[in-house]
């Protein structure tokens, strides 16, 4: 295990000086790796980055996210991904190649306010974010409680390789799918969602601190509401590819 | 300016008991406002002002926006009731000027390009005035938008000075902005040692001016140290960075 | 200050209603049940009066600037009482900055009339030379966040505020008025207090969140004061309301009234 050298920082501050590769949100200043967010520095071996604390979503073409259906127009839906960019999703995707606006109504598959599960499939600098149902698990989801977290908290929840997301799903039995923008959509026996809920909250808040995974673990297998210990249906972690 | 009564007493002391290079009390709170994407709340001598940003977000009107970068947008309000007599809600030209020289002191600060095609937007709303409120909302503004998550280069702090009796002073009253005879704001990013405010009204001799500035510049790094303070609060209360955790990174 | 409406997500409006359907909301409270309310007053030494309100997260400052006046022509015998409201474009995402549009100005409005008509400051005793001079007192409201129920929050606020406010004691001086520097209470006769409830699906809630709001058809705002008289009253909102239904908030205006007109003076006293 490399050492990992770790700081609070907030932005100007100089994170280390040398010869060192600077990561996301690092900006070399001459010596200095100097911080552009507020957040943990974490300095590997010779690249120093920062993780950020707090900051709206912003897309990354593959990203499995969360997006509620906005408007409608001619040919497509306007989703609101909770970003500044909005998402559009083409009809053309939903319908095929012989979509008319003459033969199919869009409605028909989401109407306003419907929460989709979809996939960043282009953005640049240019243009909004274009989205794609393409894939498994993708699409109109049907139902469940809507979470909402920090953006920057997603790979807390997730956790290494999926671990906290499945440990969570196995102890309070839910299907939980984890957008990449900070939604969240939980799905299951009430009382399950509840705690699940519960957890989801915990690790926004504590999401800098140690033992945190440990911590929910013992939460949900011990004081909450109606838990249990057996494995339940395994659910699918929706990670950007971990 | 003329001054008609002494605002510095025989012991040196101002109108409020402080000495030339004392600062007013000041309080910061990082997070204060749950709908914006990051606020602050700041509290220096008698100014109470709240600070407020959003974005990155849509921009609007569309036909405005930057290919390569956000636009950066800032309104400076006064609330009716925070000055001596009631204040019309509608913005005023001064509150116009002092909008537009808020967001030029911030601009530098910020990595726009990071962000094109958006609009931010950066609210400072005095609750009561008095005395170097727009330096005051620069330094709330700023932690605003380091709580927002924007990138940024470095924080923004102000701080102003002024002269009174013949004295140059660190951090103008309402009482010495009116009746002294000048007038400095001031606001710099404190880690690149960059000046992105600055005004001045009355009448300085260039060694009072240079004087000035000196002190500005150390008083506003003194407010900076109350600027991180608050933030690592908001963010790292009751941690360490040896507490946290392994499993943070993706 | 335009505000556009927000879409909530279907799934949320589902739990919403269903969760109506059992007698309870999504932040767990009963249907005629109000969030917590935290009442800060004395916080502009600057202003005359002033209160911080927080009624869940709708966040609020009301400021009160008394000074002399001239009447208005037709009532020269009655000092001036003028109310604003101002939601900030702080205070939402949807909110823009600007002249009141038609909700703020009726939320300025409501609010007013609910201190005017109950009478809760006796504006004939605001007259230092009728015709000529009058107390002219100013309650300004800005709001800082937004989470549904602005009127109820803004009605405390303004409240509180004018219950710990000062005036400048003025006296004629020949044809001129002048300040004698000390201070007097603002005559306060009683304390109105209102409560705003939202028809959902034909559910009466009290004290809507943003997103209740955002699924309400119709909103009744019902202003009570000490002697349990209804004193104030607006319908909002494109839906309707049955008799019953506002009979039911009737009741409702008058019980949570109690509560929250002594919560108002406890607050006061901590002044």
């Amino acid at each position: 295990m490399p050492e990992i050298v770790r700081k609070q920082v907030i932005p100007g501050d100089v994170i280390v000086s040398g010869d060192y590769r600077p990561g996301s949100f690092v900006e070399r200043r001459g010596n200095d790796l100097i911080a552009l967010r507020i957040g943990l520095a974490e300095i590997v071996r010779s690249d120093a980055k920062v993780i950020p604390l707090s900051g709206i979503y912003i897309p990354r073409v593959e990203d499995l996210i969360v997006g509620k259906v906005s408007n409608m127009t001619g040919y497509g839906w306007e989703v609101d991904i909770n970003s500044c960019f909005l998402g559009y999703l083409p009809a053309q995707f939903v319908f095929g190649r012989d979509f008319s606006p003459a033969t199919h109504d869009l409605s028909s598959r989401f109407k306003i306010g419907d929460l989709m599960l979809a996939k960043i499939e282009a953005f640049d600098r240019s243009r909004d974010p274009q989205l794609s149902i393409r894939g498994p698990g993708l699409g109109l989801v049907p139902g469940g409680e809507l979470v909402k977290i920090s953006p920057t908290k997603v790979p807390r929840l997730i956790g290494k390789k999926g671990y906290m997301i499945k440990m969570i799903g196995n102890l309070t039995h839910c299907d939980i799918k984890v957008g990449q923008n900070g939604l969240v959509i939980l799905d299951g026996p009430s009382e399950g969602v509840v705690n699940a809920v519960r957890a989801v909250h915990m690790i926004e808040s504590e999401a800098h601190l140690a033992d945190l995974t440990q911590k929910v673990e013992a939460f949900l297998s011990g004081g909450a509401v109606g838990s249990g210990s057996g494995s339940g249906e395994s659910q699918v972690p929706a990670t950007s590819g971990e | 300016m003329e001054e008609k009564r002494k605002l510095i007493d025989e012991n040196g002391l101002r109108t409020d008991g402080r000495k030339w290079d004392e600062l007013r009390p000041i309080k910061m709170e990082v997070g204060t406002l749950q709908n914006a994407d990051g606020s602050a709340y700041i509290e220096f001598g008698k100014n109470k002002i709240m600070a407020a940003v959003y974005g990155p977000k849509e921009m609007h009107p569309k036909h405005m926006l930057l290919a390569d970068r956000a636009v950066l947008k800032c309104r400076y309000h006064m609330a009716p009731f925070s000055v001596d007599q009631r204040k019309n809600p509608a913005p005023s030209r001064r509150e116009i000027e002092i909008s537009m020289v808020i967001r030029e002191a911030l601009q530098p600060a910020l990595i726009l390009e990071d962000y094109p095609r958006t609009a931010i937007q950066i609210y400072v709303e005095v609750l009561q005035s008095d005395g170097g409120s727009r330096v005051a909302g620069i330094t709330a503004a700023s932690l605003a938008l380091a709580d927002a998550g924007i990138n940024m280069r470095d924080l923004v702090v102000g701080c102003a000075v002024g002269k009174v009796d013949g004295k140059v002073v660190l951090d103008l009253n309402d009482t010495e902005d009116k009746e002294g005879s000048g007038d400095m704001p001031f606001a710099f990013l404190p880690n690149l040692n960059q000046i992105t405010l600055l005004q001045l009204d009355g009448l300085f001799t260039p060694d009072e001016f240079k004087q000035a500035l000196e002190m500005a510049n150390q008083g506003a790094r003194k407010v900076y140290q109350l600027q991180r303070e608050a933030l690592l609060k908001k963010y790292f209360a009751n941690t360490t960075p040896e507490t946290t955790s392994e499993e943070v990174g993706e | 200050m335009p505000q556009k409406s927000y879409v909530v997500e279907a799934l949320r409006r589902a739990q919403l209603l269903e969760l109506l359907s059992r007698g309870t909301r999504l932040d767990g409270r009963s249907l005629n049940e109000i969030r917590k309310l935290e009442i800060q007053t004395g916080l502009i030494e600057k202003a005359n009066g002033s209160a911080m309100v927080s009624l869940g997260n709708t966040q609020v400052i009301a400021g009160v600037m008394i000074d002399k006046g001239t009447p208005f022509p037709d009532t020269p015998d009655k000092g001036l009482l003028i109310v604003g409201a101002e939601v900030l474009p702080m205070a939402a995402s949807y909110v823009e900055a600007g002249p009141p549009d038609e909700k703020a100005i009726e939320l300025a409005r409501v609010v007013d009339r609910g201190v005017r008509e109950s009478e809760m400051i006796d504006v004939s005793s605001l007259v230092i030379k009728e015709g000529k001079f009058v107390y002219a007192v100013f309650v300004d409201v800005n709001v800082l966040n937004v989470d549904g129920n602005l009127f109820d929050a803004t009605n405390y606020a303004v409240v509180s505020a004018l219950l710990t406010a000062w005036m400048p004691k003025f006296v004629l001086d020949g044809d001129a008025v002048k300040n004698t520097g000390e201070r007097m209470p603002v005559p306060v006769s009683k304390i109105p207090v209102s409560l705003t409830m939202a028809s959902i699906s034909n559910t009466l809630v009290a004290d809507p969140t943003s997103e209740e709001e955002a699924v309400m058809d119709a909103r009744i705002t019902l202003t009570t004061d000490d002697e349990g008289y209804i004193c104030a009253g607006q319908k909002g909102e494109p839906g309707s309301l049955t008799q019953e239904q506002i009979l039911t908030a009737a009741d409702w205006a008058l019980a949570r009234g109690k509560e929250v007109r002594a919560a108002i003076k406890e607050a006061a006293k901590r002044a």
